[in-house]
């Protein structure tokens, strides 16, 4: 499979700021694999994100160097709307995400199939599929004004992909799930990406970039300090001078000297070695 | 799986919201153009049974004579004090006469605005907002102004919430509200700071995300998840309201040209 | 300083029961941790501590004297929140003011106002923003602008609500070395999150909630040995300490140091 999205020698420098967000940023992402973006705040990961999906530049002014190309065409020559047939992103604030024009949960999800003209009886049928999936059918019928920060996430992540994106950008979308509801979205996303969605994710969470993701990327002051494997990228011991952690059993496996670990299963393999 | 009904299931809340605008802007033609107050008044009784059966006869009532009496024994005051008109003085104050074509002409204008307020409270009482607006755009109204309607629908009870967010926030950080209607008055302005900041920051967001969900494609017809049936009952109504409204507009202009006799000479026409 | 709960309850106007008769008492300076699912109280809890929200039954002592007397006002030099959303707790038009408001409406005297702000800046890191306009600051550092706010007024409990929301590698490691002076300064942090490495690596005491009640208290060790009576609240012991408990180790441990000093330890005891 080929590169669903090329971005090639990007910059960007947001109108009033002072340095440029992201420079000469370049990766691409194959088709029906997982991308993991990582970084310290403020190293460009949300501006990517913004970029991708088409608020930079339709949204975003600035100034910008480069091209960005979501399944072959570029994103600047395309509308932001036109192109959530396409890539879909879910946000970091969910209580942003919502249209706030929604009377109840269901017409909130619902809402971005209804700007795609899908026919009512195919919207509810999704409706009802994707509110099973996240544990919100309980709550279809309520105002979503009157909803927890963890209902919004869940609500804001179905109503991202009802809409069925062939690429799901995450913008640190769990921030505010307790830790198994983090991990039952992070199922449906690994189904979702099984099932040939690509996704891009952004994450602070190192364990779980390590166990989901097929490739790593750091981002250090808008550029980018390491692409690889998580493996590769995680085992390089100057990676944490990038500003971001590396998961747990890195360390582990370092102390007990054995050969590097990224996952909790053969980290538990190696402690059992040296219990023995 | 149904849409919450939020309003209570009668005849009345079961019509199509285009039948009810159908509604509000036949009966108000009705009673604008017949030449005295009696069919308005014919028509405001009507509305007050119709709120009756779509159960919400307090909220009506309440409306009906909150905006009611004010208005009438203003106009009263004004036209059949002062209405150059008067010429039949029905009552003497000693300051000034209380003239019979002055009170006739306020009792009309009264009755036109009642008819308007009350099918329009009965309207807005008995229909879900995403209903209407769902209706009014398959009728093409542009999704644009769709989503403004609800926006700023929504606009309201959110700044609500964020308030008495930020209130707690800043009672927390040692911010009184207790003391006199100044010191309390005083204690609000700092809240307004973070309240106007963080709606426009938001609006902003909200807008772009609202892009990435497909809002603003041009190229295909919206759909909406809430359903507005368009049953034979809406039909009758419309059928039954443009038929009216052409006989009453018949009469009227045949009374106005003299065609036809006044036929409530005594209302004033 | 001790907080007291005593049976607890809070049923929201909607009547969505949100404490359940909770009876709790945090004291000393050890740091502790309210953790649950989404929607098991915790936030609801913290909001008595200070008469944010008032019990429906049950009531709240602060060092013996019933939350309800007083107003949240009041409570702000005692009890220091910190909310979520720093935007909704700054207010004006720099660091330095925002820093100078609380304390200055409580009396605090100006020469201690002005050397609590150098100390205050210093500890959350805003020592070169002092005169930027809160909103010009980056999301991070809003948030460590909020945080310094609240500790201006020497509150005796401070509250923190999802601190590490947001925040990276950095940002967590000055949370953590916040969270350590305070402790060193006798006051007694209350920390709310789902951050479950943040948790087991700052607070001793751990309370879960679930449902409006207390389903574990105790010392982080003996909370996160009972994974089976955590995930009741939506709850998985940190990377760590799955990988001890995959493993078989006797102990719970939280970090690698304890990890592997837990492995010396029992191969020593089998000899």
């Amino acid at each position: 499979m080929g590169a669903i999205v090329e971005v090639k020698d990007f910059s960007f420098k947001y109108r009033d700021a002072r340095r440029r967000a992201v420079k000469h940023v370049n990766f691409s992402v194959e088709e029906g694999s997982l991308f993991a973006i990582i970084g310290a705040n403020g190293a460009g990961k949300s501006t990517l994100c913004n970029a991708l999906v088409g608020l930079i530049p339709h949204y975003f002014s600035g100034a910008r160097a480069g091209k960005i190309l979501v399944d072959g065409s570029d994103v600047a020559d395309s509308t932001i709307a036109e192109l959530s047939k396409t890539i879909g992103l879910v946000f970091q604030n969910p209580f942003n995400q919502l249209s706030y024009t929604a009377g109840t949960v269901a017409e909130e999800l619902a809402y971005g199939l209804g700007n795609h003209g899908v026919p009512r009886d195919k919207m509810v049928e999704r409706v009802e599929t994707v509110a099973k999936l996240m544990r919100i059918d309980h709550i279809l019928d309520k105002n979503p004004l009157e909803l927890s920060g963890g209902q919004v996430q869940r609500v804001a992540f179905g109503s991202t992909f009802i809409m069925e994106p062939r690429i799901l950008v995450l913008d640190e979308c769990t921030t505010q799930l307790d830790p198994m509801g983090s991990e039952e979205i992070f199922d449906i996303v690994k189904k979702l990406n099984a099932s040939g969605v690509t996704v891009i994710m952004v994450d602070h969470d190192m364990e779980r970039v390590a166990r989901y993701a097929d490739t790593v990327m750091v981002l250090e002051r808008g550029e980018v300090a390491s692409i690889g494997t998580p493996m590769e990228v995680f085992s390089d011991d100057s990676i944490e001078q990038h500003g971001v952690d590396v998961p747990d059993y890195v360390s582990l496996s370092r102390a007990l000297g054995g050969p590097i670990v990224i996952t909790e299963e053969p980290a538990i393999e190696m402690a059992k070695e040296a219990l023995r | 799986m149904a849409v919450k009904i939020t309003y209570a299931n009668t005849p009345v809340s079961r019509l199509h919201p285009m039948t009810k605008i159908m509604a509000i802007l036949m009966l108000g033609l009705c009673a604008l153009v017949w030449p005295d107050f009696t069919l308005g008044l014919v028509l405001v009784i009507a509305l007050f049974v119709v709120s009756f059966v779509a159960r919400i006869p307090s909220d009506f009532v309440k409306i009906m004579f909150g905006f009611g009496i004010p208005v009438t024994v203003m106009l009263m005051f004004i036209q059949g004090l002062y209405s150059p008109k008067n010429q039949t003085v029905i009552a003497d104050f000693g300051f000034a006469q209380l003239g019979l074509e002055g009170v006739l002409y306020a009792a009309k204008i009264v009755m036109d605005l009642l008819v308007f307020l009350g099918s329009f409270t009965i309207m807005s009482k008995t229909t879900y907002t995403g209903a209407l607006v769902a209706a009014l755009t398959s009728a093409g109204l542009n999704a644009k102004a769709g989503y403004l309607i609800l926006a700023s629908l929504n606009v309201v009870p959110q700044m609500q919430r964020r308030m008495s967010v930020i209130r707690e926030a800043q009672n927390a950080r040692g911010l009184s509200e207790s003391g006199g209607l100044f010191s309390r008055l005083a204690a609000y302005v700092p809240l307004l700071g973070p309240v106007v900041m963080s709606s426009l920051t938001d609006a902003q967001e909200r807008g772009m995300t609202l892009e990435t969900r497909g809002f603003g494609i041009t190229d295909v017809k919206q759909t909406s998840y809430v359903e507005v049936r368009w049953r034979t009952v809406d039909k009758v109504c419309n059928w039954v309201l443009v038929i009216m409204a052409v006989i009453v507009t018949a009469i009227s202009v045949g009374i106005y040209i003299g065609v036809i006799p006044a036929l409530t000479p005594w209302a004033g026409a | 300083m001790t907080v007291e709960l005593r049976d607890l309850e809070h049923i929201y106007p909607s009547g969505d029961i949100a404490l359940a008769g909770v009876t709790l008492t945090l004291e000393g300076t050890d740091p502790v941790a309210i953790i649950g699912q989404n929607g098991a109280g915790k936030t609801t809890l913290v909001k008595h501590f200070n008469g944010i929200l008032r019990p429906t039954s049950g009531s709240v002592l602060i060092d013996g004297v019933d939350v309800t007397s007083h107003t949240t006002a009041e409570w702000s030099r005692t009890v220091g929140y910190i909310f979520q959303n720093p935007d909704d707790q700054l207010f004006l038009e720099s660091v330095r003011k925002e820093f100078g408001f609380g304390p200055k409406h409580i009396g605090m005297d100006s020469d201690v106002i002005e050397q609590r702000i150098g100390t205050v800046a210093e500890l959350v890191g805003l020592s070169h923003k002092l005169d930027t306009h809160p909103f010009d600051l980056t999301p991070t550092e809003k948030k460590f602008c909020a945080i310094g706010a609240v500790l201006m007024m020497d509150p005796s409990v401070v509250i923190f609500d999802e601190p590490t929301c947001g925040q990276d590698r950095k940002g967590t490691a000055r949370l953590s070395h916040i969270i350590s002076s305070l402790r060193e300064s006798g006051k007694l942090c209350v920390i709310i999150s789902h951050d479950m490495k943040f948790v087991t690596m700052n607070c001793p005491r751990i309370v879960v909630l679930c449902h409006g009640t207390v389903l574990l208290d105790g010392p982080a060790d003996e909370v996160f040995a009972q994974p089976d009576i955590l995930r009741r609240s939506f709850i998985t012991p940190p990377p760590i300490t799955r990988v001890g408990q995959g493993a078989g180790l006797k102990e719970t441990v939280f970090s690698v140091p304890a990890f592997i000093n837990a492995i010396a330890t029992e191969r020593n005891a089998r000899g």
